[in-house]
């Protein structure tokens, strides 16, 4: 175990590991405000991904570089965004609302997630093909930066930069703005909230909407390091489940901590044991965690803790 | 709600009346001759679950074959297709055979298009005296004549071709000391890759292995793996969907060792999605140069004409063993075909197809098959040749 | 959080005075029927993408395709516009949906329902239908075609057990658990170590109907290992440590090869014989009818011995610790042994389930066992209506059904989507399920009323939305 492999894997470690926490949060806001697992949320993932897809086919950049190369990410970014926000609108409007109107029973809303879930990932095989595809390349500067002797890629850089950003943006929108401010109350206690003049079906759509916007950037940014497929969704769709429960499912923070630590531990898996024992070892950390403590790292719930 | 939500299910509803109508299969479309007899050729293949690509390439090659045989009109007899999704998943495999075997039209059938499911259906097939050629189930142990699979007849050589392939290679031209073995924990990846490594070992060289499955989300740590392994070559047992991904991270990481793949990963996606990546890398098929040949090109061009795609991976096999198929029943002429007479025939058949030619022992394995060499170069796959004769050299 | 709410909900859907004057008020995009005239144009349109062609090399192909095939796509909007001109203007006509002859057809044959229901639960008309029932049956594989032989045993009866056995854990114990089919593969795989297929050899060579005990105590035994490190955990949590451990098990099958030949799988698990002294009986490949009545006859014993479970002793620990926990714990319920003793029971169903299935198919090998399947089968067991034996196997043969029906409508490259789309539906408009457990329709009645809720343990979803 040498200092410099050490590196080598922490970096593609913590890289993973900021994607799955900003799919985590995409479980875990959803679980604060409705206390459900949003089955279909990896779909969100997808969707995104396939938007950047779409748009950068239609523009075809060749060699892009410097100025070019910023616009193009921002743009990835933005189409990304919406395209996962405007998705998890729908999901919410379609799989969930109706069966809240009718107080569902919550495992119904597990099964309709699961539904809009197959739905979304075999329409998009159907619409797009069942084939992977690459989205072109954004930046032909594909310098390495040497950290401690590890490689470090601009994509790496990005993935946790936005990552960071997002997080930090999402956490300042919860605790300080109003809307946020919205969240809490129904995470805490919907109810109340409702009574106290919080429009609930609107916080909820907000939610969703918001979750949507870091999902659908994450798969962006999932099909720039490999590529787009209909079904790249479900993997780490549940690996980022399992992250929002290892942090506290419902817990922002916890959802960051969470998704950094099955990164790291899936990376250093594939260093010590080799790739197929990525998700064994992540499973086997989550179970001894929640053997330990129940509620996860950092305790649950939105309204409490964050 | 249950006003936004009624019409939903009411199109949903006339939905599920008006799909079935619009939904003509292409064989049934040929014009009507007479008073032929219809026969069938069925298909039995993963059109969905994991792999579902291959499953569709292969479907669309045995479809193809079949319009173009209706369309040159002088069979005796009228061809239908008949496709049975297996979800390449071995307990579905038998019902999506029994599918087939139900079917008494159905006279041969091209696949099942993975082992597992060769596996699970092959007893049936068996028991009913339907001929199955399949394009692509590699495991050796499928033709054991211990499994009584007699009605399986083997369309491709299967890994142990390739894997020695390979490995004469790296030993005897390329003369690497330590070769770094990845297999991709499919049924294909770890089938070629024992072969591989029993291969090497019997050459002399130090052989590493590692495993990256299937949809690994991130191949930056194996990219580091092999450049920390010390080996200097590599073989890639797998399919080029997560090949790709994976040379683009070993261009990233520096890697320049050489790396070689199989049939899996010889295929034009390979290099529309690593790009520059690809660049190199070694491949090996069982077929020879299927670029250069009128009737290759004719059959890419035909098949993008038809179903918007290009031919992929298993296609042109597909294709070729459809024609095998079609060219036995017509030496029945008027005679009436029955499934065992057709098998025992195509047992006993040889054909020249576009990727090779096609001929089977007594146990339904594929015979002969020189393995040849590929590499990637400037974005074009370029044929090297006969990889026993380039490593005599 | 008080369970309890008094508050009463408006009813839906009718249009009084008062709605109607706040209607008035809205601007027109905000009205309902605005709104759904929109929902409508874009369900035509989603209908006619889901119809179209296959995607091509183009990524934009099939979009291209469908979104100008203006015959297509203007006969599904102009449906979709009819649907909603129909809804809206009936109600604008008449004054109150209630009255449009859909309600009318749904309310009839709700009362019909309701009227049989209560007939059909006597004794002396219930006895007649369930041997009707069976007979029916065990008649069934020698009406319909071999596909149907193979569908019926691989596809259905093999997930029926399954269901059954989920629906202990899930349906009475209220354990929601995403990695059943993880015991189907301990199922399985012990049917191939005990028959001397793995490359490890057992101790001694068993035949398939002597397995399935061993298989039954080695998965009690995988099912207790399970249960016990996830006893203080409740619902969610639950659900992703029972997924991580299906993706153990499944992980430990394809790469553990020197024990379970990893994803090239094993094959030629024999078929099960039957050696009574007197007569013996070997299954063979070709038949399936007797594979499907061996199946009936485990099935049966099952749900005989599970019945007499649900309403014992056990059956009302488990409902106590389903609709309380702590409640149940305070009244002297042993919370651990009866959650242990469900996932006990369930994961010993789901071995059975193996053993069938490895000896049926002759071949285990991991393919079988995906994640997805054990989604699916969760799915089964909700769609039938979960807690009630008879709607669980109900879904799970329905929903097992329809995708190879879908075969001969649709391109079988989407059945999948359409499956999706009918999940989606029908926990839309019968989340109870099709056939609902007594104490479950009960509780959702009253959820209706606003005088509980539907899972007396957590709070509702979202709070009330009215």
């Amino acid at each position: 175990m040498n200092l410099n492999e050490f590196w080598d894997y922490l970096i593609p470690g913590i890289s993973l590991g900021a994607l799955y926490a900003v799919i985590a949060i995409g479980y875990t806001l959803v679980y604060g405000v409705l206390q459900l697992i949003n089955f279909a949320h990896s779909e969100v993932f997808m969707v995104g991904a396939f938007a950047a897809l779409l748009v950068f086919t239609k523009i075809e950049p060749s060699n892009p570089s410097g100025l070019m190369s910023v616009g193009l990410v921002a743009l990835g970014f933005a189409v990304s965004g919406l395209a996962g926000a405007g998705t998890a609108f729908a999901l919410e409007k379609v799989a969930y609302k109706p069966l809240r109107v009718r107080n569902a029973p919550r495992l119904a809303f597990l099964i309709s997630a699961i539904g809009a879930s197959f739905f979304l990932t075999h329409i998009a095989g159907k619409l797009f093909g069942r084939d992977p595809k690459p989205i072109p390349d954004l930046f032909v500067n594909k310098k390495v930066f040497e950290i401690f002797g590890a490689r470090v890629s601009v994509l790496q850089l990005i993935m946790v930069g936005a990552a960071i950003v997002m997080m930090i943006g999402l956490d300042l929108l919860v605790n300080r703005t109003k809307m946020g401010m919205g969240i809490r109350a129904v995470a805490q206690d919907a109810e109340t909230a409702g009574l106290m003049g919080v429009d609930i079906n609107k916080v909820i759509s907000r939610t969703f909407v918001i979750g949507g916007l870091l999902g659908g950037c994450a798969g962006f940014l999932f099909g720039l390091n490999s590529q787009v497929t209909y079904t790249m969704g479900f993997f780490p769709g549940i690996t980022a489940f399992a992250a929002a429960v290892l942090g506290g499912i419902g817990n922002i923070r916890g959802a960051m901590i969470g998704g950094m630590v099955l990164g790291i531990v899936e990376s250093f898996s594939a260093w010590q044991f080799g790739d197929e024992w990525r998700y064994v070892s992540a499973f086997a950390v989550l179970i001894l965690v929640l053997m330990f403590r129940p509620t996860g790292i950092l305790g649950e719930r939105l309204g409490r803790t964050a | 709600m249950i006003k936004i939500a009624l019409p939903v299910v009411a199109s949903a509803l006339v939905l599920s009346a008006c799909g079935s109508d619009d939904k003509d299969d292409d064989a049934s479309s040929n014009p009507g001759g007479g008073n032929k007899p219809t026969y069938t050729i069925g298909f039995q293949g993963g059109l969905t679950g994991k792999n579902a690509q291959l499953g569709i390439n292969e479907a669309n090659g045995v479809k193809l074959a079949i319009e173009q045989a209706n369309a040159k009109g002088d069979l005796p007899f009228k061809l239908e297709v008949k496709t049975s999704d297996d979800e390449a998943s071995p307990d579905k495999s038998q019902s999506a055979a029994q599918k087939l075997i139900d079917d008494g039209n159905v006279v041969a059938v091209v696949g099942p298009a993975f082992s597992g499911p060769t596996k699970a259906a092959s007893p049936n097939y068996a028991a009913a005296k339907l001929a199955t050629l399949t394009p692509s189930a590699t495991n050796p142990s499928l033709t054991a004549p211990a499994n009584k699979f007699t009605a399986l007849l083997r369309g491709t050589p299967n890994d142990n071709m390739q894997g020695s392939g390979m490995a004469t290679y790296y030993a005897k031209k390329l003369k690497l000391k330590t070769v770094l073995l990845i297999d991709d924990k499919s049924e294909y990846g770890i089938g070629l890759a024992a072969v591989a490594k029993a291969d090497l070992e019997k050459a002399g060289i130090t052989v590493k292995t590692e495993s990256i499955p299937q949809g690994t989300p991130d191949y930056t740590a194996a990219a580091t793996t092999v450049k920390n392994s010390g080996a200097d070559g590599m073989i890639y047992a797998g399919y080029y969907q997560d090949g790709a991904p994976f040379a683009k991270k070993l261009k990233e990481a520096g890697v320049s060792i050489p790396m070689i793949s199989g049939d899996g990963t010889n295929d034009p996606e390979f290099i529309k999605l690593a790009g520059a990546a690809a660049d190199n890398w070694y491949l090996t098929c069982p077929c020879a140069d299927a670029n250069v040949e009128e009737a290759t090109k004719k059959f890419a061009a035909d098949y993008k004409a038809k179903f918007n795609e290009p031919a992929g991976t298993y296609s042109a096999e597909s294709f070729d063993l459809a024609n095998m198929i079609i060219e036995q029943m017509k030496t029945f002429g008027a005679e009436k075909i029955t499934r065992e007479a057709l098998l025992n025939k195509l047992k006993a058949a040889e054909y020249k197809g576009l990727t090779k030619s096609f001929k089977f022992d007594q146990n339904g394995e594929y015979v002969g098959g020189a393995i040849f060499l590929y590499q990637v170069k400037a974005g074009k796959i370029e044929y090297l040749g006969d990889i026993d004769k380039l490593s005599a050299a | 959080m008080s369970s309890v709410t008094t508050k009463t909900r408006e009813p839906e859907a009718s249009f009084s005075a008062t709605s109607l004057a706040k209607l008035r008020h809205k601007p027109w995009y905000k009205s309902d029927a605005f709104r759904r005239l929109v929902m409508c144009v874009l369900l035509g349109v989603l209908f006619t993408i889901m119809t179209g062609e296959q995607a091509g090399d183009d990524v934009f192909y099939s979009l291209n395709d469908s979104l100008t095939n203006w015959p297509w796509l203007g006969t599904w909007v102009a449906v979709a516009v009819g649907i909603w001109a129909l809804i809206t203007f009936h109600s604008y006509l008449l004054g109150n949906p209630a009255l449009s002859p859909v309600h009318k057809v749904i309310k009839d044959a709700t009362a019909e329902v309701k009227k049989v229901t209560p007939v059909l639960g006597r004794r002396e008309v219930k006895w007649p239908l369930i041997i009707a029932l069976v007979v029916v049956l065990a008649l069934l594989p020698t009406w319909v075609s071999g596909f149907w032989n193979q569908v019926m045993v691989n596809e259905i009866a093999v997930y029926v057990l399954l269901a059954i056995g989920l629906n202990v854990v899930v349906g009475w114990a209220g354990l929601l658990d995403l990695g059943f089919i993880a015991f189907f593969a301990i199922g399985a795989y012990s049917a191939a170590y005990w028959t001397g297929k793995l490359p490890v050899s057992p101790p001694v060579e068993l035949t398939p109907f002597l397995v399935i005990p061993v298989a039954v105590l080695t998965c009690l035994v995988a099912g207790v290992l399970l249960g016990a490190p996830t006893l203080r955990l409740r619902g969610d949590y639950l659900a992703i440590v029972t997924l991580g451990f299906h993706e153990i098990i499944y992980l430990l099958a394809t790469n553990a090869d020197e024990f379970t030949n990893g994803p090239a799988g094993v094959q030629g698990v024999p078929h099960p014989t039957l050696d009574l002294g007197f007569w013996s009986y070997e299954w063979t490949t070709t038949d399936l009818e007797q594979y499907w009545w061996m199946i009936m006859v485990i099935a049966g014993i099952l749900i005989f011995l599970f019945l007499r479970l649900e309403h014992s002793k056990v059956g009302r620990a488990w409902t106590a610790i389903r609709e309380d926990e702590v409640a149940a714990a305070a009244n002297g319920v042993n919370t651990v042994k009866y959650k242990l003793m469900a996932f006990a029971i369930g994961a010993s169903t789901s071995g059975i389930a193996g053993v069938v299935m490895a000896s049926k198919v002759q071949f285990v090998s991991p393919a079988s066992f995906e994640l997805m399947f054990s989604v699916l089968v969760l799915a089964y067991v909700i769609f039938g209506g979960m807690g009630s034996i008879w709607g669980v196997m109900l879904g799970t043969a329905f929903l097992a059904w329809l995708p190879q029906i879908l075969k001969d409508y649709v391109d079988e490259q989407d059945r999948h989507m359409y499956l999706g789309a009918i999940l989606v539906i029908m926990m839309i408009f019968r989340p109870q399920g099709l056939i609902p457990s007594r104490r479950r329709k009960r509780e959702l009645n009253l959820a209706k009323e606003g005088l509980g809720d539907a899972d007396a343990m957590t709070e509702p979803v979202g709070g009330r939305v009215s």
